[in-house]
């Protein structure tokens, strides 16, 4: 023990250790890391070195490069490592090696060979230690190096080296799939594997495989079910056995397969249905790796073609689940909800408190989760109160990719169910002010065209009024320090398209505001241009109106300066600002007509106003204008589809030019050009960038074009793109939309009332000590279920009424609140394009065939065979996968019996204390550690704690 | 797929590393560092669970887990169960026990390459390959065996950490 540490390590390295955990700095780290880093390269550059200090340098490297330094001095070494003799170098080399190296590393051909070697090596374990290499190094160039031998070794008497051999291959069709295309069936083969664990290991390239094509593996149905069959009815051998669920991890696996293969089929989920309701039966839901498969049986029966047996009881596991003080099983339970309430969406009536717990939790995860979950819920009866919690959250967090995530969450939600004009607005205000840098500018470019359209229905008025309150919020808003770029846009483009339009505001007042926006954000050039192009329109405005306008000083300030800017599309806006004011009344109204931002552009292609303008050209002694494809000497001289202004006579061509990439092109007549058909030119894009005018030389002729961007055809009503519950002819949606109207007419559904009322009943009975806050919550999240909710719920509209904006919102949250009626509706009506559930109660409760017999037709050997050879699997004789695991284990009985059987932890350590050899090593190594002098510091001063203490 | 495997002690220093797709080292602390992060702002009694997508893109958790002073992280995508990744978590602590008898944070730190032959036995590429402690016990056993074998031939003194085991 002299020159030795303990632990088998060096003192050398035990010091380095030492010394690393008592640094007090990081700075002190990196120095103690970089000396030691010297010193080993110091050691490893001198000749006579022995190869076993040579492997504690090599362990030495890989915790320098762990804690984060470079060690690729010593890369070089770990290769020459494996090609050692003996085992511990070469694993010790290979470890090294997969942990320095990526599989496109210039080092990696020097370890192809020896990988070539090791694996054709008669000791398994070097086998294993190349394979395990293979995994990780071996890139698409090098596969067809070792393929072959991988190959061979899927036969290996060894099943360890069968696993590796599996997984190998798994890799390899992970890094390049057509290298081993043909080698697929080698998966299936191995299924039928006598090794369960080689089994098991065949699952993962399976469950991969199928993911990816499913169609091609609908006959392994059958196999999965039985070997399922087979593994909870405990016929694999007792190690296995896991807190004593027979091999769960393999359950879990083929469960996974299960609802992939059963996903939209009926014939391939029929023949699950037993199975699954034996395994959710027996599933043991104290321990955690029980409910493990019981979530996962629960995600089963919820992807392949309903059950309503196997729903219920999923349904009755999910409610233990949230019930549970776990958690981890709360949020198994939150994310098993998500999936049910897609096939049944009344479920989530049961369990509405507890979804409000989960939102109040302090744990982060189940928050997250539980938000995925309202996500997936929300419709127009529950979208303010959802959209409500979410940017309160939003708000509330730093972690700015969630906040990104949930941002654009809330948009699409309020795209898709906004209960009104105001609401929408208010909520996109909140979004914009709290996050506007991490959203999409599409969302800025949709907020501003629903400002400029309405709902698209004849409504005036009420478009007027949204105009007004949206101008309204952001006069309020805009003087505020940091707001967001895209925010500040929207903001520019409203003010100058609406800001004067109800005559509330005076254009000095707004132009004022503009100016300062302009100037608080004077870095920001895109801003600027939005503003300056706002001023050009309310100046325009003013003048059309005939009314006298008076530039502010600041305006003509920041108009000089824009004049003067770097940027030429600044400088072209102010100078257009100038040319603009100049302008007498009628010529300012064509160019800038009153809110013209949504008509259509008419564009003539013909361009045949410029008709006279060629006749007097050609009159004059022009050439005609020739097409291409009809010139005979250009046309093989130009790849380009070229542009050609001149007649062929001409040298000159502007094969430079791109052709333009609007679909739409504005067109520009060339003055030289002297046919009819002209060709058009490319427009300088930042004309089309920015909802403006372009030249006021154009705007002559096409007065209406200016507005490009923001014309959007056929938008009516609803913004986003559909969902299943809003496109869906229900009742509930054709409430909201009578809501939206200004009309309620929730007297017209009930027809659920009854029943929905006994559930929420139930429920309050169990649970009486809940506070009203919540049930209000859950009455505006869930439809409010119960009468003795309605008061609460009616409180609540109150409160919410005061801060309402607009008749259309109270009246939605009338039909929302007064519970038992509209607002019910929508969560107990399945949405229609899910799989019909009214088909599988009469088919599965007397199916055609009988699972049972199936099954049992299977277990027969020579059926059996039939069966596999028939579906493609080339297995000669296919064993008896049955009998072959009976037999293990047995024989597994009889070594669990020779060694003591893996315990439960617990007991494992409750019987420590009396096995006297462990309690004297364990003092053992604890003198040891303490003669090496690491000794535990008040820093760490659990170091020696056993890890399950 | 299992993206990582990260056991570190609760002050933020890696005990072990392993990433099933390769990582530069600079990348690597970059990760162990943001995870630490994490991990010490969650509250005790809250779930295992911790979505990472922002590290590791789309659908990527990791499942933690405490055990004296040790975290011990696995990092995985969508075609992993949580409560199985915690359940083999624990099957690997397990194991190590039943190897090191007695486990602590000091037989990880100096013992990382056998730390590595006990996880290379339960995940190889980033899928689960074998989830039984026992097999996975007499495995390693066996290679131990082997490597003492090999080391007793050499002159080197016996090297008592290994002894007795």
């Amino acid at each position: 023990m002299s020159s030795q540490g303990g632990f088998g390590q060096s003192k050398e390295f035990l010091d380095l250790i030492k010394s690393i955990g008592e640094a007090r700095s990081k700075a002190e780290e990196d120095r103690i890391v970089l000396r030691e880093i010297d010193t080993l390269k110091a050691r490893l550059s001198s000749p006579n070195i022995t190869k076993f200090k040579l492997k504690e340098y090599l362990m030495r490297l890989i915790y320098v490069e762990m804690l984060g330094h470079d060690a690729s001095f010593g890369y070089i070494h770990a290769v020459k490592m494996t090609h050692d003799e003996s085992l511990l170098l070469k694993r010790t080399g290979y470890l090294a090696v997969t942990l320095f190296l990526n599989e496109d590393h210039d080092l990696i051909i020097l370890i192809v060979n020896t990988i070539q070697k090791d694996l054709r090596s008669d000791n398994y374990l070097v086998v294993c230690a190349a394979l395990n290499a293979v995994c990780r190094l071996i890139n698409e160039e090098t596969i067809p190096a070792v393929l072959p031998q991988v190959v061979e070794l899927l036969g290996h008497q060894k099943e360890a080296v069968r696993k590796k051999a599996v997984m190998a291959l798994h890799r390899f069709y992970q890094r390049a799939p057509g290298s081993v295309s043909h080698l697929i069936s080698n998966f299936r083969k191995r299924l039928c594997d006598n090794d369960p664990g080689v089994m098991a290991a065949t699952l993962c390239p399976l469950f991969d495989l199928i993911t990816i094509d499913v169609n091609s593996y609908k006959d392994l149905v059958v196999s999965f079910v039985n070997i399922l069959k087979q593994v909870a009815e405990r016929r694999l051998p007792k190690s296995y056995d896991y807190h004593q669920m027979p091999a769960p991890f393999i359950q879990i696996k083929l469960l996974k397969i299960l609802s992939l293969l059963g996903n939209g089929d009926k014939k391939s989920s029929e023949q699950m249905y037993t199975i699954l309701g034996d395994i959710m039966r027996k599933c043991d839901s104290a321990s955690n790796i029980g409910n493990a498969v019981l979530y996962e049986s629960i995600c089963c029966v919820c992807s392949i073609h309903p059950n309503p047996k196997l729903l219920e009881s999923a349904a009755d596991t999910i409610s233990k689940f949230l019930k549970g003080d776990s958690h981890n099983l709360k949020y198994l339970g939150i994310d098993a909800l998500g999936l049910l309430i897609r096939i049944s969406p009344e479920i989530a009536e049961q369990h509405q408190l507890a979804v409000i717990d989960c939102l109040e939790d302090p744990d982060d995860t189940l928050k997250r989760k539980t938000f995925d979950l309202l996500y997936k819920m929300t419709k127009s009866s529950n979208v303010e109160v959802i959209v409500d919690r979410m940017i309160d959250y939003m708000i509330s967090i730093n972690d700015h990719h969630y906040k990104t995530e949930i941002a654009s969450r809330c948009v699409e939600l309020a795209e898709q169910f906004a209960p009104s004009n105001q609401w929408f607005i208010q909520t996109m205000n909140k979004v914009f002010e709290h996050a506007g840098d991490l959203v999409n500018t599409k969302v800025a470019h949709n907020l501003m065209r629903l400002i400029a359209e309405g709902f698209g229905e004849d409504d005036n008025t009420a478009d007027s009024q949204l105009r007004s309150s949206a101008v309204e919020s952001y006069l309020r808003i805009i003087g505020e320090p940091k707001l967001p770029s895209t925010f500040l846009q929207v903001i520019c483009w409203v003010l100058g398209e609406y800001g004067t339009a109800d005559g509330k505001y005076s254009a000095s007042y707004i132009t004022g505001k503009l100016c300062d926006a302009a100037e608080a954000h004077s870095t920001d050039d895109t801003v600027k241009a939005y503003a300056v192009t706002a001023l050009m329109k309310i100046y325009s405005f003013e003048i059309a109106a005939g009314r006298k306008v008076d530039m502010l000083p600041e305006c003509q300030s920041l108009v000089e300066e824009l004049l003067a800017s770097h940027s030429t599309d600044l400088q072209q806006r102010a100078y257009e600002l100038q040319a603009i004011i100049c302008l007498d009344a009628r010529a300012v109204e064509n160019i800038m007509p009153m809110d013209a931002n949504c008509e259509d552009i008419e564009i003539d292609k013909n361009l045949s106003f410029l008709d006279a303008y060629v006749q007097e050209s050609l009159e004059k002694g022009a050439q005609p204008y020739i097409p291409e494809d009809e010139r005979s000497g250009l046309s093989t001289s130009s790849n380009f589809r070229s542009q050609d202004h001149e007649s062929s006579t001409h040298a000159l061509r502007f094969e430079a030019y791109e052709l333009p990439k609007s679909s739409v092109p504005p067109k520009v007549p060339s003055v030289l050009s002297s046919s009819v058909e002209l060709v058009p030119v490319h427009e300088p894009s930042y004309v089309a960038d920015f909802p403006q005018p372009a030249t006021s030389a154009l705007t002559v002729s096409n007065s209406g074009s200016s507005e490009l961007k923001l014309r959007l055809d056929g938008v009516q009503k609803k913004w986003g793109r559909p969902t299943f519950s809003s496109t869906t002819p229900s009742t509930s949606s054709s409430d909201t939309f009578e809501s939206n109207n200004g009309t309620t007419r929730h007297e017209s559904i009930s027809s659920t009332k009854s029943k929905v009322h006994d559930v929420s009943y139930d429920s309050r009975k169990q649970q009486p000590e809940i506070s009203s806050e919540k049930q209000k919550l859950a009455a505006s999240l869930f439809g409010g279920a119960s009468k003795s909710d309605r008061k609460q719920s009616y409180s609540g509209q109150k409160v919410s009424k005061t801060n309402s904006h607009g008749a259309d919102k109270s009246d939605l949250i009338k039909a929302a609140s007064s519970s038992d009626t509209a607002a019910v509706i929508p969560t107990s009506q399945p949405p229609p394009d899910l799989l019909d559930l009214g088909e599988p109660t009469v088919t599965s409760s007397a199916p055609s065939v009988d699972p049972f017999k199936q099954l049992e037709g299977l277990l027969d050997p020579t059926q059996d065979t039939t069966k596999l050879s028939s579906s493609g699997v080339s297995v000669p004789n296919a064993p008896d996968i049955m009998s072959l695991y009976a037999d293990m284990s047995l024989s597994g009985q009889s070594t669990t019996v020779a060694n003591p059987p893996p315990n439960a932890i617990e007991t494992h350590l409750a019987k420590q204390p009396s096995k006297g050899p462990n309690v004297q090593e364990f003092l053992e190594k604890d003198a040891l550690v303490r003669q090496v002098g690491v000794t535990p510091s008040g820093q760490n001063p659990n170091l020696f704690k056993d890890l399950l203490g | 797929m299992i993206r990582g495997v990260i056991v570190m002690n609760d002050r933020g220093k890696p005990r072990l590393v392993k990433f099933y797709e390769f990582q530069p080292a600079e990348k690597q602390q970059e990760l162990i560092r943001s995870i630490y992060r994490v991990l010490c702002s969650r509250a005790e009694n809250v779930s295992n669970f911790v979505k990472v997508d922002s590290l590791f893109g789309q659908d990527v958790r990791l499942v933690y887990k405490t055990f004296a002073t040790l975290y011990f992280v696995f990092i995985f995508d969508s075609s992993e169960n949580e409560l199985a990744m915690l359940d083999l978590m624990q099957v690997f602590v397990e194991t190590l026990d039943k190897v090191f008898s007695n486990v602590c944070e000091l037989d990880v730190v100096f013992n990382f390459n056998k730390v590595h032959t006990i996880l290379e036995e339960f995940i190889l590429g980033g899928q689960v390959l074998e989830t039984n402690s026992s097999e996975v016990v007499k495995t390693v056993e066996e290679i131990l065996k082997m490597e003492r074998a090999a080391n007793s031939i050499k002159v080197v003194p016996s090297i008592p950490g290994w002894q007795g085991r």
